[in-house]
Order: structure tokens, then sequence, then C-alpha cells
């Protein structure tokens, strides 16, 4: 029987890696893109606050304006062949943001004028959502040109790490002309003119007033520059709920990570209505049996003390308790899911993802078929 | 590093990446502190209205609000809150009336202040400080101590950096007085630390190292690192080199956890080469939940001794 999740990594085109941070989220979305580009998929990884030992694992660079394919001979040794192809695209606010200013404004003035403004410079990668809004947005674009066959998405680490669905909507709240109608008064009304003028010397007395002129310069440019990849939200979220999207939450057995994986669950399925597909439990002693215990017979080559074997045999009885909590959690977790979701099992890997070979251990520990 | 000497200051920060028990240890070295006479306010900072607090969580509750709630005798908590910030520094600012009551009111400017960058960090920023500048009838601080735990590196990051950011691009005026009052404050060794908690496993130090050259950029006065879930190392020095043949020569249990142990040595042995600033090491323990912070907060006390 095949494995669910080898099946959503066959036929799904988009998945959205969600969870808590610290439970090697950006690592197992690596892993999940490297097995689909085994098995034939041009798959593009698309992650938000990477960490840098992955980008050099992968051996791309941290923060590129688009898309980077990893080097042929990465590629090759990590078992990736054609059709097979695999691109990573860490994301950064602030080279996300001079690329947007770039393409989207009217002309090379315009965009000059904002990237070289006071405020801009300093304050644009702090503007929420932006990162989130352009992974949405770059999403958008890779799945309608079919550039790709399979879009992996490692969710922001946030406390609310599906902050991203919303971002769009974050962002046209931000552009809402109502917010910018009491910075460019230029309303008919009598009393919103009134209320504008008020407004205006709120500003005026906390920011001073060129401050105030300067910050209605930033955001007039800035705003209308936004307003044209400004798509319809709900165009983006339906993305979301094709078919052929799949969410999935990582977690670690760790309690805290638990707590906050159910949270993502439901939140993704019932509040949300996404197509949540089941778990990845990362970091996991379920399944590593075929060990031997610490025995006296097993050392008759070591001259070893007593009390040494005895601590030896803690450890191993530590070991074994933490092996049987996991292997319940996961089946708990199978059993409450039900058989039309998944749970699948990650091994704990000593060395955490350092470079491709470790990867690649992680990589084959997925379901075979 | 003693605990007296870590909780003499006005405000602490910790921070750190998601899962390394950040939020557990900053109710902990909340709970000791209070334990010890100190008044604490205990704080997170707060996202979206609706979000449940992990912080929270491990006092039996499902979130904070802005006003600071008693937990326990000197021990109280709250989140910060950037529309409470951006009232409170309205309030502060503008002349009481007509002007008051339309921007107390206006929709718009709400939004605008909750969406525009940086206006979001300048309400915790002044949240706090209000908070920091409380004082009782007797003249005394009403929170002596304030603990924050730092949601993520991001916000860290952006709350030490506010000052510096906005008063080069304002100059002056009243929100540039606020940020040098608090900066007066943020950035004195003194009043304020900043601690790194993490974990004793490669990536989460090397991540703690970014942090700490971030906080240091940003001048805050770092306190130090906590390098929690520490294993407990039962073989003395004579025994490691047996210890670690028989995990190589043989396929059983217990590898796993000796090679953590190893690792955690490795990752404290990185952290005292490549940083010169303290690192507290924080045993790991079994029970979860409800239990953990208290229980952490007794390894700390007698506050006097080493923790």
């Amino acid at each position: 029987m095949n494995s669910p999740l080898t099946g959503i990594i066959k036929d799904k085109r988009l998945i959205v890696c969600c969870g808590a941070g610290g439970v090697g989220k950006t690592t197992v979305s690596a892993a999940l893109a490297v097995k689909a580009a085994r098995m034939g998929k041009k798959v593009l990884v698309l992650t938000i606050d990477p960490s840098k030992r992955l980008a050099e694992a992968l051996g791309v660079e941290r923060s590129p304006p688009e898309p980077v394919r990893p080097p042929i001979s990465k590629l090759r040794q990590i078992g990736i062949s054609p059709p097979g192809d695999l691109e990573a695209w860490m994301l950064d606010p602030q080279v996300i943001a001079d690329t947007v200013v770039e393409k989207y404004a009217n002309n090379k003035e315009e965009a000059s004028s904002l990237l070289s403004n006071r405020i801009y410079k300093n304050v644009t990668a702090m503007v929420a959502g932006m990162q989130e809004y352009t992974a949405v947005q770059a999403m958008h674009t890779f799945l309608k040109n079919d550039r790709y066959d399979l879009i992996i998405l490692d969710t922001p680490p946030s406390r609310n790490a599906l902050h991203f669905l919303e971002a769009p909507k974050r962002i046209s709240r931000l552009l809402n002309g109502r917010i910018f109608r009491f910075f460019i008064p230029s309303d008919t009304s009598l009393i919103k003119r009134a209320v504008s003028t008020v407004l205006n010397k709120a500003m005026d007395i906390s920011l001073g007033k060129t401050n105030r002129v300067e910050l209605t310069t930033f955001f007039s440019l800035f705003s209308a520059i936004l307003s044209r990849l400004n798509h319809n939200a709900g165009e983006l979220r339906s993305i979301f709920k094709q078919k052929d999207s799949s969410f999935l939450v990582i977690t670690s057995p760790a309690q805290e990570a638990i707590e906050e994986a159910l949270y993502f669950e439901k939140k993704t399925r019932d509040d949300l209505d996404m197509p949540f597909n089941g778990y990845i439990l990362n970091r996991s002693l379920a399944n590593t049996n075929h060990k031997n215990y610490p025995d006296e017979s097993l050392f008759s080559n070591h001259i070893i003390s007593e009390l040494t074997l005895n601590k030896v045999k803690d450890l191993a009885e530590h070991e074994l308790a933490q092996m049987k909590a996991h292997t319940n959690l996961l089946e708990n977790i199978r059993k409450r899911l039900g058989p039309s979701l998944f749970a699948e099992a990650l091994p704990y890997i000593s060395d955490g993802v350092s470079d491709l070979e470790t990867l690649a251990t992680l990589v084959d520990a997925l379901p075979s078929n | 590093m003693d605990m007296e000497t870590i909780t003499s200051k006005r405000l602490i920060m910790i921070s750190g990446k998601g899962g390394v028990g950040r939020t557990t240890l900053a109710a902990a070295i909340a709970i000791a502190a209070a334990k010890n006479g100190k008044r604490v306010l205990l704080a997170e900072v707060g996202d979206n209205e609706g979000d449940e607090s992990p912080l929270a969580h491990l006092f039996g509750k499902k979130n904070f609000t802005e006003i600071p709630a008693q937990l326990d005798q000197n021990l109280m908590a709250c989140r910060l809150w950037a529309p409470q910030g951006h009232k409170l520094f309205l309030q502060h600012i503008l002349p009481g009336g007509a002007i008051l009551s339309a921007a107390l009111r206006s929709k718009a400017l709400q939004a605008f202040l909750t969406a525009a960058p940086s206006f979001c960090e300048m309400g915790w920023f002044y949240h706090l400080l209000t908070l920091i500048k409380e004082m009782n009838s007797d003249g005394q601080p009403r929170h002596q101590l304030i603990i924050i735990d730092m949601p993520a590196t991001g916000h860290t990051l952006a709350l030490t950096t506010l000052p510096k950011i906005l008063i080069r691009l304002i100059r002056s005026g009243p929100i540039v007085d606020a940020l040098s009052e608090g900066q007066r404050v943020i950035y004195d060794p003194d009043k304020s630390s900043s601690w790194v908690v993490t974990l004793p496993e490669k990536l989460p130090v090397s991540e703690a190292l970014e942090l700490l050259e971030g906080l240091h950029a940003s001048n805050v006065p770092i306190g130090g690192i906590f390098l929690n879930r520490f294993p407990q190392n039962p073989f003395q020095p004579d025994e490691f080199d047996t210890i670690n043949r028989i995990f190589n020569d043989h396929n059983i249990y217990g590898k796993l956890s000796f090679q953590r142990i190893i690792r955690s040595q490795e990752a404290e042995k990185r952290l005292l080469k490549e940083i010169d600033v303290p690192i507290i090491k924080v045993d790991e323990l079994t029970r979860g939940g409800f239990e953990l912070p208290a229980q952490i907060a007794q390894k700390f006390n007698p506050i006097t001794g080493d923790v």
C-alpha cells in the first residue's frame, strides 16, 4: 500500500508546512522537496527566515531576488537527476521590498525616489506582512505559469504561523483609502476634511511637520506601488483551498510543540477550512528499534565496572522510555485522525541537518513508496 | 553569576528561538524573583487580539490583558499591547478636549497606527515605558522588575533598535522625547539586561550567537545565555573513553542519550570560546506543563547561590 504522504508529494501542486518554531520545519520542507525531485518533479521550496546552514547545505545564497537552483553536482549527490529538479528561494524582507518597488514602480524616477526615501530605507523591512505577502504573491505567479510541478511553502516562524494567510488582507487594510485620506486630504465632505485637519494636527504635534510631510510622501508612493500588486485577497485564499493544495503540520514530540500542532490542525481545518492532510512527527524516536539492551555479555571485550555499566543501563532505560512515549504519541495521533488523514514519524538525526548528507538521511527516512 | 545579580535590574528581556523553553524560563525567573520579595511584572508582547498565550497557559489562563493582573504574591502579568501604548501616548501629548477625543475615536488613526511600519513597536515601547514609570503612593516603582518574554527574535531586535532608528528619522518632538527616556532605561547596563535562551545543540547555539550579535549591535546590555535543558552527565572523565568505545562498537539503547551529552558539552565549549558573557546551565527536568516553571524556580533558590 502506498503511503499517503508519498501520494501527496506525487499528486499535489502546493504543500504548506505549518508548525511551531524550532521543530525543524525548514528542514522537513527541504526533505519533502528533495523527495519530490527524486521522484522526477520540478520543485520549488519557498522559505522565510531560513537557517544559514540549510542555505549552505543546498549551496544557495541566503536572500536572492529570485529562486536559485543548487549546483548540479549537489543535486546529483542527493539523488536528483532530470527530469527532477529543485530550486530554493529564501526570502529576505528588504530584498523583497526593493524588488517589488523596482518591478512595480511607474518609472525609474518613481522607483529611485522611493528607494532613497529616508523612511523607506529605515522601515520597509518592518512592514507587517510584506514577506508573507510576497511569498504568497510569488507562489500565485509560479502556480499560474507552470514553472514548477510542486511548490513547498515553509511558513514563517511566528507564534501564529497562519498569519501569512491573512497577509493579503492586512496589506489591503494598510492600503485602505480611509487610512490615507487623512494624510492626503482631498475629500469633499466638510466633516471629513475637518476630522482630517484635526488628525493632521495631532500628527504634527507628535511627529513634527517636516516628518509628517515626509511620511506622507513615503506612504503615497509606497501605497501606489503596493496597490499595483494588490490582487484580490479572496483569489489568493482560494489557491490554498484548492484540491491540489495540502496543509501538513510539522511537530516534534515535545509537549509544547504538540500543543501548538493541535492548534494548527484546528485552525487550518476547522476555522480556515483549508485542506489539512496530516502530521509529520519530526525528531522522533518512534520506530527506532532493532537495538540491543546493554547487558554484561556484550562487553566481554571491555573492562567495565558494575557502576559504569549501571550508568549505561540508566541511559538505555531513559531512551527506551522515550521511544515508547514517542511510539504511543504517534499511535494516538493516528487513532484520533482516523483513516483519511496520516501521521508519519521522522527520526532524530543527531548532527542536525548541517549538510547534504544528513538531509539525504532524512529524505531516506520518508516512506519509500 | 547568581540570581540576585540577574534580577537586580528594572528590566530583563528574555529572547530566543521557538522551542528552546524561553517562555518557561521567563516564568521561572519571575517566580524566583517574586519569591525573594521583588515586585515583579511578567510581560509578553501581544500581537493579535484573541491569540492564545503560551505564557498565560503556564499559569492556567488563556491570555493576559494589557492591564497587569495579580498572579501571586509579588507577581503580576500583562501583555504589552500596541493600541494601549498608542492610547497612552496620545493622552500624553495631545491637549485634552476635541483633538484628543477625535484622535482616540478615529478608526482611521487606529488602523494606521496598527498597520504602519514601526508604529506597532512604538506602541509596545511606550506601553513598556509607562509600566516602568508607574509609581506606588510611597514613591517606589510599582513594578520593581519587569521581565519580558519576547516571542520572536525579530520582535526583540525591532524593539531594541526602534529608538535609534526613529530618533534618526524624526529628530525632535514628543515621540523622540519618549524614545530618549526609554533609551535611558533599556541601554543602561545598571537598569536593563537582555538574556538569550538556547539549547545545548549545534544549530540553536549558532542561532543564539547570531541573536547576541544583533543585540550587541543595537546597544542593549547583554546579560548572558541560558543554556536550557542541559542533560545530566553521570560519567566521570575517566569513564568517558570506555563508554565511547562501547557505544561505537555496539548497537545498543542509550547511544542517542550519550551522544546528546557529548553534544551538550561541545556546545558549552563552543560558547565559552566564542563569547565572553555569563552562561547559565539549566538542568533538564523531566516534568513538564504547569509545574515546570515553579520547579526551575526552586532550583534558582536561594537566590544568593549559584544557579
